[in-house]
This record gives C-alpha cells, structure tokens and sequence, in this order.
C-alpha cells in the first residue's frame, strides 16, 4: 500500500492530471450509466428473464457470428486480392469496396425490404416472391453495409507489409494459397480484429434494422425495457451488461495479441508485389469483389434513387437544402472536435507515468458499443444539474430569470457526438502512434525537446493520413446517427438523419430517400479522400 | 489544408452561434412545442398559426417516450409548453408522470367529447385512428368477419398478418382488450392469435397490406390512415396493394371498433401556457381538422367536420366509447401479456 503511494507521487506529473480531467470529462456520463448497476434492475427483470433475455441472448448470438463470418470473408478476401492481384479495374474496385460504409445500415435494410417487397424489382424480374426479413436476411443486410471496416483496416495492413515475408515463404517452397492460409492471415489478425470489433459494435447496436426485420436483439430489449415497460434501471442495466460484454471481448482479444505478438518489425517499405494471373483467375476473383460493391452499394443506391425519383418534388424544397447544410456543419465540427480528444486521450496516456490512469482511460473509448439513447440519457444528466444549478444561482443571487445555458445547444450534441465516436477516432490514430514505435520520440526527448514539441514538429506530421482517416469515420458516422441526435438537437435545428427518419417512421419510406441519398452523397466524397490516404502510405 | 480546416471550424460555429442565438434571446412571443407527430399536415398547421397569431412555434420532435423522458429530466425548468403525442397510452402515463397541467378552455370543453380528454383537463385528443381488420375479397367473404375476438377461431390459422407488439398500436388495442374482457381473456386472446398467424410479426402496416396483397394471409389489423397513405402514395405498387384489400370495422355489434387518438397537453411547468392553450386550441379548429382529415385520412375529433371522401367511403362506424385512460393504464399489462404469449 505504502509502495502504492510513494509510486503515485513520484509518477505523477501534469500531464496526469490533464489526462485525469479530460477522461472524467469524457467518462462521466458513461461512469453514470454504470452507476445504475448498483441499483440493480427493476421488478420487471424477472419477466424480461422469464420470457424474452434467451431470444435476446440467441438472436444476438446469431447475427454475431453471421456477421463475423461475412464481413471478414468478403473484408479480408477483397483486400488481399486488391493488393496482391492484377484484377481489371482493380483501381476503381478498391475504392468502391468503401462505398457500403455511406449508406446507414437501417437504410440498406429499408431498400431491401422494398427491393424483395410485393411489386418490388426481385418480383418484377423474376417473378418469384421471396422474404428476406429474416435472421439471414438481416445478417447478410449487416453484413454487406458493414464489411469494409473489416475491408479498410486489412487493406492498410497489407499496404504496410514488406514483400520480403512473402518472398521467403514462396521460396521455402509455399503455395499462393498456403502462404495466405498459415502467414498472411495470422500476421493481418490485429488489422481484421480491430475493423471486426467495430462491425461487432454497429451490430449489437444496431435497433433500426433489426426492429423492421422483427428480429429482437439486446438492443431491442433495452428500449423494451425503457419505454414499453417503463423502467428505465431496468434498461441501462441491460445497456451496461452489453458495454461489459464488449468490454471483455475487447480484453480477451488484447491479452491474445499481445501474447502472440505478430508484429511486423521490419522497417522495409518495400510494398508487396502485385501478381498476374490467368485471364479465368482473374475474371473470377472480380466478381468476387463485386459481390459487395452490388449488393452493399449499388443495389441498395439503385432501389432509393428509383423512390427518390418518384417523391423529390415533395421532399426537395429550400428547407431542406438547409438542412442539409446544418447537417454537414455539425459533422465536420463534432469530427474535429472527436479527433482532439482522441488525441488528448493517446497521448497524455504516453506521457503520463501512471499505470492505472492508462487503464481508466480507456473507459473513454467504450461509448461506441452503448447505443446513442443511452448515451444521451448519459449525458442530460449532468448537463442538466450543472444548468440547474446555474439557474438556481442567477435566481437566488442575482435575481435574474434565465433559461437552460448548456442544454438544448448545439455543444451538448456534440459532446454526446464525441463520447459516442471517441472509438472511431481513437483505433486509427492509436494504430498508427504505435506504428511509429517509442524511439523517435525517445530521441527527441534525449536531444532535450520537450513531449509537446516534439509532438507537433515530429509526430503530427507523420499521424496526418490516421489523423484523416479518423476526422472522415467520424464525420460520416454523425451525419447517419439517429437516436442520439433526436433526444438532444436543438429547435430549429435538423439533420438528414433525422429527417430520414421522420419519413421512414410515418412509414413514407419512398419518402425518406431523398434525405438518405444526401447522407450518402455526403459521406462518399470523403470516403474517397480517404483512400487516396491509405493508398499514400 | 490548415487554412481550409480554419474556415470550415469559423462556418460551423457560425451557424452554431446563429441557432443558439434564437433560442437565448428570449422572444416574448413563442410556444415551444414537443411532439411525437411529424406530418406535413403538421408542419402547414404550424406555419399556419405563426402567420395568424405571430407567435413563433419551436419544435423538437421525437418519440413520445424520449420527449417524456426529456422533460422529467429537465423538470420545472423545462421549456416545453407542449406535448403531443400519437397516441392516448402515452398521454396518460405523461400525466401519471406529473408532466402535464389542466388547461381550461371554453371552446375545447364544447368541441372535444369526454371520452376523448382528460378528465382533469391534462390532455385533449386531436385526432382519431380506427384499428381495423383489412381483407382480401378474393379469398374472405365480409360476412366471416364480425370482431377482434372471433380471429382467434380456428379457421384463420395461418392467415392473419400483424406487426410486432413492439408497437403502441397493438400494446393499446390489447390493453382495450383487458380493459373490456380482462385479463385472462385478453391473455387468451394473444394466444389465440399468434397461434393464428401467416408468419412471424415484421415490418409495419403497411407491409401487413403488401403481404395480403401478396397472398401471404388473408386478414390483417391496422390502422386506417395507413391504407389512406397507401391509396395515395406516389409509389404505383402501393396505390395498386392500397387497392387490393377492403376494410371492416370489428366489433360492430358490441362494443365498436377499438379506436385510439393523437392528442396534446399543456406542459405542467409551460412558460407560455397561454400561447400553449391558444395552440391546442387552434389544432382542434374546424379549419385544422379538416386539413387533419384531408392530408393525413385521420378522423375528426371536432364533430363539426366533414370527413374526406376517403374516410366516407369506408362507410360510418360505431367506436369503442372506452374511456382513453383506461388504455394508458393497462399498457403495462399488454405489453407483459404480449411477452408470455411470445407475440414477438
């Protein structure tokens, strides 16, 4: 205990204390909603065990592993043969592998749903009705629109890899496929691990999708429980038990890596080297990558552009240009805003000595797995006592009659946008820092500059293409959030999400295309520029 | 690129200042409205009472639940004077909740019937849904249908499509269910129909439509204003499957088809509360009702108003008089009903 203390003082520094202010910053709200597990659940937590948690605990089982499967096949496949084949339009293909992550997943089913729907083009072309919402469905919906996180983290990996470990294995007598199977694969795990904890995330998070297919999962069940059987404990405890699961996830696959160990130390940019093969090989592997690009992207886009078609003339008016114009501010702002405090978080937990606060700093990063409803819930919280207070002070000491200061504003939204994405922006910048290994700035230290100079004239320079990267996921994450975004915007202000929504809940959702197909024309652009980035370094 | 960065963060805090800027500076005439209703009908009515009265309308739209959730949290500083929601369960629990006031106004004593208002004056209904049975003439002779109850008959297995009990239109015909027949009839019921079902609850109502269109049952329940939706969407498969079907109102020779409502109450800590009073009762006008019942195919609550030629020729009907609180009251029951008959 004595040891503890003397440790404490003598690591501390300023930048544990910086670093302790703005984990408590960030974590508050989350801290908040764990809080409630001491409170236990609600009298109705017998019922939802009785009659409803094994469905939930099976059906989100189920879409797990599908989706795993998935994403990681068509993920991990395309990005090798991006990078390793000689395909036609291979150029134009790795950047279209991208595209899925711009249509919201709820929308993707949505244009699904009206694809296989009575009078839908499935029926038109082949004249056969088949019913899609289903566990397969939905897993094969997730699947498509989530797979390249899985797709982008590997691409990189592979982009990174010196072409000499594949030269040695060729020339111990390895086969194309065997040097896949047994070195590739184990050497890219913590590149398709980490797109596939995000993909995982998005999955149990996910409550439009699943609820329209009628397939109940966790998430589900925690809006059951909070509106349906009005107990709010009740659902922030099955909220806080889904957050602890991820969480353990996260740790078992952490403590795996990092026992194994696979990383590439060879300091050799030397890129793989890309192979010809057969004309019949060739033709083969494009339609395997097409496979996604189809049925991620241009199906879906197809199936909303035909009902964009039919209702713009009702959707399209200047109100809405600006809402899509306050829409695309609040994004780049709440990306910008993300990005900092990711960086904050990296790297006050570098220079700063203490063991546990590094640990307690990661509480940061788990507002990705806690759906957006509970964050924000998370968040009105302390917000609204610290605005309570302040009206109780202006009307006891000054006498002044004033309204909520920080509520119901534009910050508070992006708070909440920044705890709920702090992940997106964290892996890429935290990949890539690590990447950049511990002697560079080690140097610099020794040369007597101090962290923050050589932060900004050594390091920033090199994070730029993570640091992008992490400013675009963010970015296109807002403009699709949902439910985070109703409970906290102010009046006056919309977003394409929400206004998506609107429509889609009054069940106009030929209507809500108008409004999706922005947020998707939005989020390509730069889903462009982010594989310029990648393709860069 | 560091330039670009700098003027896009000044554009963004810009139009971020702009829209807090309206909401501090504090207007002398404004109701700020929280509303689960997000109609274009809505929307025109809004614009509608600025222009005549010049008292502007701040909305924050959500669900209910989230709405409800908000304004507890907020408490008596909350700005909200009005909350509307789109259905009469969630109203009564916002009341149970303590969230709402009694508001007296002559005119909304005169126009709306008691069945469809509080009866302390906490809420007032605006509009009215029928919950019906839609079937295919092709396959179902009208003559076999007669009420909710009798779906649960034998003959009906595998052909009747409803949406999952996730929806507050089902948990509150269910809880008029429990309110008219108890609880071990109603838990019976449930039983009886999922039992009887095409397939397993997805979509919404409109797809039940679709599906019965489709061939994939025969009956389903839903609620009237989506088959006016369908009948006039721009999308030509929805007119023809809006077509394909026909609507009998249950219950006739009992008690009426179960009907529920969307309705407003004054928030209980409302700044405005006159303007709030002023609002609802601009909502129950004729001249908004009509618009209601034309734009968006709901019934009337003001007796005064012709209904659209639509809802005519669906022919009159006899309503479920049940008092609407009684449903906010047996919402919970439903829905735990729904669970232990694995209504998904």
């Amino acid at each position: 205990m004595k040891k503890i203390f003397i440790n404490l003082k003598r690591d501390t520094n300023k930048w544990s204390i910086l670093l302790l202010t703005i984990v408590l910053f960030i974590g508050i709200p989350i801290i908040i909603i764990f809080l409630n597990l001491i409170y236990g659940p609600g009298e109705t937590w017998g019922h939802l065990v009785k009659n409803l948690l094994s469905d939930y605990l099976i059906n989100s089982f189920f879409l797990i592993m599908g989706t795993s499967f998935f994403t990681l096949l068509f993920g991990v496949l395309s990005a090798w043969i991006v990078v390793r084949y000689q395909i036609p339009f291979r150029k134009q293909m790795q950047w279209l592998l991208i595209l899925p992550l711009a249509i919201p997943s709820y929308i993707t089913a949505y244009s699904y749903a009206g694809i296989f729907d009575y009078g839908g083009y499935f029926e038109k072309i082949f004249n056969l009705k088949i019913d899609i919402m289903n566990h397969f469905g939905l897993i094969m919906v997730l699947s498509f629109s989530l797979y390249p996180y899985v797709y982008v983290t590997t691409r990189a990996f592979f982009l990174n890899q010196s072409k000499n470990i594949i030269e040695a294995s060729k020339l111990l007598g390895a086969g194309e496929i065997k040097t896949f199977l047994k070195l590739i694969l184990p050497l890219a795990r913590p590149a398709f691990i980490g797109g596939l904890i995000l993909v995982l995330m998005e999955v149990l998070n996910d409550y439009g999708a699943a609820k329209y297919f009628g397939i109940n999962t966790f998430t589900t069940g925690i809006f059951r429980a909070w509106f349906s059987l009005e107990e709010l404990e009740t659902a922030i405890y099955l909220a806080a038990l889904l957050v602890l699961i991820i969480f353990i996830i996260i740790l078992l696959e952490k403590r795996q890596r990092s026992r194994i160990g696979y990383f590439n130390t060879v300091k050799n940019h030397q890129q793989i080297k890309r192979i010809q093969i057969s004309k019949i090989k060739q033709i083969i592997m494009l339609l395997f990558v097409l496979i996604p690009v189809l049925f991620g992207f241009a199906f879906p886009l197809f199936q909303l552009i035909f009902w964009a078609f039919l209702t713009f003339k009702e959707v399209l008016t200047l109100d809405f240009l600006h809402i899509a114009f306050q829409s695309l501010g609040i994004s780049i702002f709440s990306a910008i805003i993300t990005v900092l405090f990711a960086l904050f978080l990296i790297y006050l937990s570098k220079w700063n000595r203490l063991k546990y606060i590094k640990y307690i700093a990661k509480i940061g990063i788990l507002g990705y797995a806690i759906p957006g409803a509970v964050i924000a819930l998370g968040v009105l919280i302390p917000t609204l006592f610290i605005d309570k207070n302040i009206i109780l002070f202006f009307n006891n000491f000054l006498d002044t009659k004033i309204g909520f200061v920080i509520n119901g504003t534009v910050l508070v939204l992006v708070y909440a946008y920044m705890i709920r994405y702090l992940a997106v922006a964290y892996s890429p910048i935290e990949a890539s820092s690590l990447k950049l290994g511990k002697s560079l700035a080690e140097t610099s230290n020794l040369l007597g500059k101090g962290n923050l100079y050589t932060f900004k004239k050594i390091e920033f320079p090199l994070l730029k293409p993570a640091i992008l990267s992490a400013l675009i996921l963010v970015f296109v994450d807002v403009m699709k959030e949902l439910p985070l975004t109703l409970i906290l915007k102010p009046y006056n202000i919309n977003t394409l999400a929400v206004k998506a929504y609107e429509y889609a809940s009054d069940e106009m959702i030929a209507e809500a295309a108008l409004p999706s197909l922005f947020i998707i024309f939005t989020g390509i652009l730069p889903i462009l520029l982010l594989n310029k980035v990648i393709s860069k370094n | 690129m560091k330039k670009y960065l700098l003027v896009l963060i000044l554009l963004v805090s810009v139009i971020a200042c702009k829209s807090e800027k309206k909401e501090i500076k504090a207007k002398s005439k404004e109701v700020n409205v929280y509303t689960h209703r997000h109609y274009k009908a809505d929307q025109e009515l809004f614009a509608q009472f600025e222009k005549e009265t010049g008292i502007t309308v701040n909305v924050v739209n959500a669900k209910a639940d989230e709405l409800m959730q908000k304004m507890s949290l907020e408490g008596a500083q909350s700005p909200a004077d009005v909350l509307i929601t789109v259905d009469a369960g969630r109203l009564v629990r916002a009341k149970n909740k303590g969230l709402l006031q009694s508001a007296s106004s002559v005119f909304l004593d005169k126009t709306i019937p008691s069945n469809l208002k509080d009866a302390d004056n906490h809420w007032f209904a605006l509009t009215k849904r029928a919950r019906v049975i839609v079937y295919n003439p092709e396959k179902v002779k009208a003559e076999e249908l007669s009420s909710y109850e009798a779906l649960t008959d034998k003959k009906w297995k595998n052909k009747i499509l409803i949406r999952s009990s996730d929806n507050i239109y089902n948990q509150s015909l269910l809880a008029s269910i429990i309110a008219n027949n108890g609880e071990e009839k109603a838990s019976e019921w449930t039983k009886g129909i999922v039992a009887n079902m095409a397939r397993s609850p997805k979509g919404n109502d409109r797809d039940q439509v679709k599906a019965v269109v489709a061939g994939e049952g025969d009956i389903a329940i839903v609620n009237t204003y989506y088959i006016g939706k369908l009948l006039n969407s721009k999308n030509p498969d929805e007119v023809i499957a809006g077509k394909g079907i026909k609507v009998f109102f249950p219950n006739q020779n009992d008690r009426g088809t179960h009907i529920n409502v969307s309705g407003a109450g004054v928030a209980k800590y409302a700044p405005n509360k006159q303007h709030a009073i002023k609002f609802i009762e601009f909502l129950a006008s004729k001249k908004s009702q009509e618009i209601f019942a034309k734009v968006n195919y709901e019934y009337s609550v003001n007796k005064e108003v012709v209904s659209s030629e639509l809802l005519k020729s669906w022919g009159e009907f006899k309503e479920d008089t049940l008092s609407l609180t009684k449903l906010g009251e047996n919402n919970k029951k439903a829905v735990i009903i729904f669970d232990e008959s694995s209504w998904k």
